[in-house]
């Protein structure tokens, strides 16, 4: 049976939450270890990779450059060049934190990449509230992948009218009017006529809203649920009792 | 006794959402507040992570409340246009981020809803864009409440005439920027003990090398990008406004009634009519 979209929400924020709550080494080693084994399972590893990467990347060589280098409450110096010092606490600080963070974005990138939108969205419209958010997912998540292609026609029709992007920044801030003003303008005129079309089909409305879509639930999953957001609330709430257990 | 209106919010649930509003705002404020005030010394001392929860929760309770507020509120045209800024900002944001500029750019799309539809708006375009971009990227997440701030503060500028001058929007844009980053700082500091690009990094990494604290350099690192950013991103919002044809930017009631940009006033009551039945279809 297919796992209920919120039930995935759940299962990967309040991973997310426990892992940050708790701040332990091996907890979040163990969830990376489990989020990459799960990502393999799934067969999403290869889609997974190269955003896990786009933003781990930065982040992680962010973090060790800063810290490792600059750390100014460190003791223990390992090697020291100029105002640089590599500290053991600096590196300790970042490596843990890399850690910490690589955990939660793995767990939340797992759950991105393995729900479906359109039960995501059906499951959020059965709950009443949410079908304006609902829509505003759905629909950026729709119009992403055909902004990249329609940009580059764009580029297409403006260098057949002459445009010529010169290298330098300069160049290319001449170049982005000519790409953004048509852009944004059929952006913006498309949203017009869906506002009329989706106005006239009663979503304006305030009343009760069905969903041509059922996705599947069970009372164990309801459970689940539950259980998940009340350890993530109870992680919390020990984290704040105690702030500095487990220091090290 | 009258059957309740299917398409005019009751007075009990416009009295709801300003509270939600409100709540959401407070929440922001006294989350912000309490950080500065208590200054964890733990950021660089211990685990850190309860400062990191109050940060996380603080701000994303805020945000949500902000949008269950805002969005039912929104008329249709507003609504479909966020979508349209949201890839705006995904797209920018995202290419913008991952080069060697200690730039983001990642607001292009909130700072036109809220020139084009108003503060509200605006709000809820922020921390919308950071939630539905928490789907690719999940460390924009925590910086709900600071998108938010920008949107709200744009859409304020607008609203008092800012965007009328063309050389007054990249004032506007810097002094937003100075007060999103002093907010958005302590995210950065608590969630992820630095930031999250290279370039931005460099420059915090300078302050520290001065002896500073983490909080402090951080603040300073985002108060030399973030207003330079707003300025930039306000500039370009600018010109792709009076880019658009005059019939595009009349379709907004905000821009109508508030006379937002330029040469778009418009004396005859029809328009200011329209406009306001406009505004109440939600």
């Amino acid at each position: 049976m297919r796992l209920h979209p919120m039930t995935s929400l759940a299962a990967a924020g309040s991973t997310a939450v426990i892992t940050t709550a708790a701040a332990s080494w091996p907890l979040s080693l163990t969830v990376i270890a489990a989020a990459a084994g799960l990502s393999v399972a799934g067969g999403v590893a290869r889609r997974m990779l190269p955003a896990v990467a786009v933003i781990l990347a930065p982040l992680v060589l962010s973090l060790l450059a800063m810290h490792g280098l600059f750390f100014p409450e460190g003791t223990t110096v390992l090697v020291r060049w100029g105002p640089a010092r590599v500290t053991v606490e600096g590196l300790h600080f970042a490596l843990e934190r890399a850690a910490q963070l690589s955990a939660a974005v793995l767990v939340l990138l797992l759950c991105s990449f393995t729900i479906s939108v359109p039960d995501l969205v059906a499951a959020l419209s059965a709950r009443g509230v949410h079908a304006r958010f609902a829509f505003v997912l759905a629909s950026t998540l729709t119009l992403l992948p055909a902004i990249s292609s329609r940009l580059g026609r764009i580029r297409q029709a403006q260098e057949a009218r002459g445009l010529v992007i010169r290298p330098g920044i300069v160049g290319r801030a001449g170049a982005f009017r000519w790409q953004a003003v048509p852009l944004v303008l059929s952006l913006v005129e498309e949203a017009g006529t869906r506002a009329a079309a989706l106005q006239a089909r009663g979503f304006g409305s305030a009343g009760q809203h069905t969903s041509y879509r059922a996705v599947q639930d069970s009372p164990i999953q309801r459970w689940v649920r539950l259980v998940l957001v009340l350890a993530a609330v109870a992680a919390i709430a020990a984290r704040l009792w105690q702030p500095t257990a487990g220091a090290s | 006794m009258s059957s309740p209106s299917l398409t005019l919010p009751s007075p009990a649930t416009a009295r709801n959402r300003r509270l939600l509003e409100t709540l959401g705002a407070l929440a922001i404020a006294g989350t912000y507040i309490y950080l500065v005030l208590n200054q964890p010394a733990d950021i660089t001392g211990g685990p850190g992570s309860a400062s990191a929860l109050i940060a996380l929760s603080g701000f994303l309770v805020g945000a949500v409340l902000l949008i269950v507020g805002v969005l039912p509120t929104l008329p249709v045209s507003t609504l479909v246009l966020i979508p349209v800024a949201l890839v705006l900002n995904i797209v920018l944001g995202q290419f913008v981020g991952s080069t060697l500029v200690p730039f983001y750019l990642d607001a292009i799309g909130t700072v036109l809803i809220a020139v084009l539809a108003g503060p509200a708006a605006g709000a809820a375009t922020g921390a919308l864009s950071s939630i539905v971009w928490s789907f690719f990227n999940p460390t924009v997440l925590p910086f709900a409440a600071g998108a938010a701030l920008i949107g709200f503060l744009a859409g304020v500028a607008a609203r008092h005439g800012l965007f009328r001058r063309f050389y007054l929007a990249p004032v506007a844009g810097f002094l937003a920027g100075i007060i999103g980053g002093v907010v958005s700082a302590p995210v950065a500091a608590f969630v992820f003990g630095g930031t999250s690009g290279l370039a931005t990094g460099a420059i915090v990494s300078a302050f520290r090398s001065m002896g500073d604290t983490l909080l402090a350099a951080i603040t300073k690192q985002a108060l030399i990008s973030d207003p330079m950013d707003k300025a930039i991103v306000f500039t370009l919002v600018a010109v792709l406004v009076y880019a658009l044809p005059r019939r595009t930017r009349l379709q907004f009631p905000f821009v109508r009634r508030h006379r937002v940009l330029a040469g778009t006033a418009i004396s005859q009551p029809t328009g200011e009519s329209t406009g306001k039945s406009a505004g109440q279809d939600a």
